[in-house]
């Protein structure tokens, strides 16, 4: 198996999509893995921590350049695999394949892109249709992405996630006590902890789209000082450095796709945490490449 | 094939991140850069009171002058955003809440709801779809004083001739600008860009304004402005046009039902919308009493 795994990780390195029947494989096995993994995933330094992905397969290769290769480095990424880029099924096969290959070296975590409604609308149903010719691929993927832990938490100090803090959860055994495996739901626990946001009021606010919570500086430092947190790391959010602290330091966003659909200009980051838990952010840019816009729909265009 | 027209004399320059050129009595200048830093964003922010969309190019923007009378008119992402609604939404916004709002409230505060409200605070009201009829700056009326003024129907010069600008001269000058975007935390997208042509007989410039939200509804609104270098005295046309539709309306003339990509195409919306009868998409809209909705032709005439 590890060896076919090899493999399959070789192969996609090359952004070259699997087989339908490999990728079953691969979804099958690695479910297996997910389903011992708990709500509130325990991981160990060093690890590095990346954000935001969106299917842009060779700025993942240049992350890779960046932090070190798997399983060298050890890796921890918050979700949003897919939707938006060019190549969201090469993506997050290769993610899929390196937690198969190395489980306690990697870990995946949920974002709210990893959802067959959402996938639906923002590109990656489309492009497995596209590269597959039918929509099994697509079913293999959503179907797993049900058994992504929600968050992480390294060495009892610093936790992880996409989104944000929930009204419901004040502990993390509240987090623990969740029925994860499901379609995001939209409302309670779960979707909070894919789509919440930080914000510059105190308190639990609720956005002026009519649903979803923020939270306040004051409700990130109840929640790192109940649970014995240093910081709670997040995603889900473009920032034109990459990342960007919030709330005291009592946050910190990381967005990991560099020129963000080929064409916000923006740098990417992840932070590396070493053995002694401290840490430090790469930054770095998507590198230029044959056949792939730097700036997408430049091509003068007779609009009317 | 014979060039159907003469290429007139004109200076073409550019930059990384500006490009201009100067063709008989006009500059025209487009800057399109990154995504605003976390420094430029947070002085936006504190400058429209509002929080920014998640894309804004706040130093991105398209100027044209009308060298001999100093006429100036522009399009800026900052312009455009004071045109959102900061402060309750009233008669003539055309508020909307996400698509599933009442059941995430109910969900919070229903008598059987698991999950009780926590103590929230007020959130800011905002228009958080980013409307905006913003239809460009007159930075300097020039030495005439050119003001917007009403065009008339019955006069061919009033109109923009859909003709000319579909013979396939060859383009000067072309140039894509966004101003902003927004992808309503994965509950649509709102859109703004400004494109621009520069054509051997005129220049033409197409600002658009998409929103998709989901399940709830579209809406659009379309600047164009139109200049013949062949008008005397130099006659500028600016035509506006806005739509809405419910989403379930634009979801029926999807080509394929399971596809919902077209749905994120800012060209397929205002195709569906403006194919729609006028009666339809142009006054009852999506039943918003958004102001924006219907068509106005106006005109400047500069000084020369």
């Amino acid at each position: 198996m590890e060896r076919e795994v090899d493999g399959w990780i070789q192969q996609l390195t090359q952004c070259k999509q699997l087989t339908e029947a490999d990728v079953k494989k691969l979804c099958d096995k690695t479910r297996e893995i997910l389903m011992e993994e708990a709500n509130v995933q325990p991981v160990r330094c060093p690890v590095t921590v990346c954000g935001d992905i969106h299917g842009q397969f060779h700025d993942l290769s240049e992350l890779f350049r960046i932090g070190g290769n798997s399983p060298d480095t050890n890796y921890l990424f918050m979700g949003d695999y897919v939707d938006r880029g060019y190549y969201s099924v090469e993506t997050v096969t290769l993610l899929v394949a390196m937690k198969l290959r190395y489980r306690d070296r990697v870990t995946i975590l949920r974002g709210n892109h990893e959802s067959r409604q959402i996938t639906q609308v923002y590109g990656f149903y489309d492009e497995c249709l596209r590269k597959y010719g039918n929509a099994n691929v697509w079913r293999f993927f959503t179907d797993l992405f049900d058994f992504l832990p929600l968050t992480a938490l390294i060495e009892n100090q610093i936790f992880c996630l996409h989104g944000g803090l929930s009204p419901s959860i004040d502990t993390l055994d509240h987090v623990r006590a969740i029925d994860r495996v499901q379609e995001v739901p939209h409302e309670g626990p779960m979707c909070d902890l894919l789509w919440s946001d930080p914000d510059d009021r105190c308190g639990w606010g609720i956005s002026p789209r009519g649903a979803g919570y923020t939270f306040g500086q004051d409700i990130s430092e109840a929640f790192n000082h109940n649970n014995g947190l240093t910081l709670v790391a997040r995603a889900h959010q473009l920032v034109m450095e990459g990342y960007n602290w919030g709330q005291d330091r009592n946050v910190v966003t990381i967005f990991s796709a560099p020129n963000y659909c080929y064409r916000c200009g923006n740098q990417a980051a992840i932070m590396e945490i070493d053995e002694k838990l401290s840490y430090s952010f790469l930054q770095f840019d998507p590198a230029p490449r044959t056949g792939e816009p730097l700036v997408s729909r430049r091509v003068p265009d007779y609009f009317l | 094939m014979a060039a159907a027209v003469a290429v007139p004399e004109h200076k073409l320059s550019e930059s990384p991140n500006s490009r201009a050129i100067e063709i008989f009595d006009w500059t025209v200048t487009a800057e399109t850069g990154p995504i605003s830093s976390a420094t430029h964003s947070d002085a936006l922010h504190a400058a429209l009171g509002i929080p920014l969309p998640e894309m804004t190019f706040g130093s991105n923007f398209l100027q044209l002058t009308h060298r001999p009378s100093g006429w100036t008119y522009a399009f800026r992402a900052e312009d455009a955003l004071k045109g959102v609604k900061n402060g309750p939404l009233d008669a003539g916004d055309g508020g909307v809440k996400v698509g599933y709002a009442d059941d995430w409230l109910r969900s919070r505060t229903g008598p059987d709801s698991q999950i009780p409200m926590p103590q929230t605070v007020t959130t800011k009201p905002y228009d958080w779809t980013y409307t905006t009829t913003y239809a460009g700056s007159l930075e300097d009326a020039g030495s005439g004083n050119a003001q917007w003024v009403s065009g008339e129907a019955t006069n061919a010069l009033h109109a923009i001739p859909i003709a000319e600008l579909s013979r396939p001269d060859p383009i000067l000058f072309y140039a894509e600008i966004p101003l902003f975007e927004d992808e309503l935390h994965d509950n649509g997208a709102s859109h703004l860009l400004v494109r621009i042509r520069v054509m051997p007989t005129c220049i033409f410039i197409l600002s658009r304004f998409t929103l998709r939200v989901d399940n709830v509804l579209f809406r659009a609104r379309d600047t164009r402005i139109y200049h013949s270098f062949a008008s005397t005295p130099p006659l500028v046309v600016r035509e506006t046009r806005g739509w809405e539709a419910p989403y379930e309306r634009l979801k029926r003339a999807l080509p394929r039902r399971d596809d919902l990509m077209p749905l994120t195409d800012p060209n397929f919306i205002c195709k569906t919308l403006s194919d729609m009868p006028r009666e339809a998409s142009q006054e009852a809209g999506a039943g918003t009493g958004w102001r924006g909705l219907g068509n106005v032709v106006q005109i400047a005439t500069l000084q020369s």
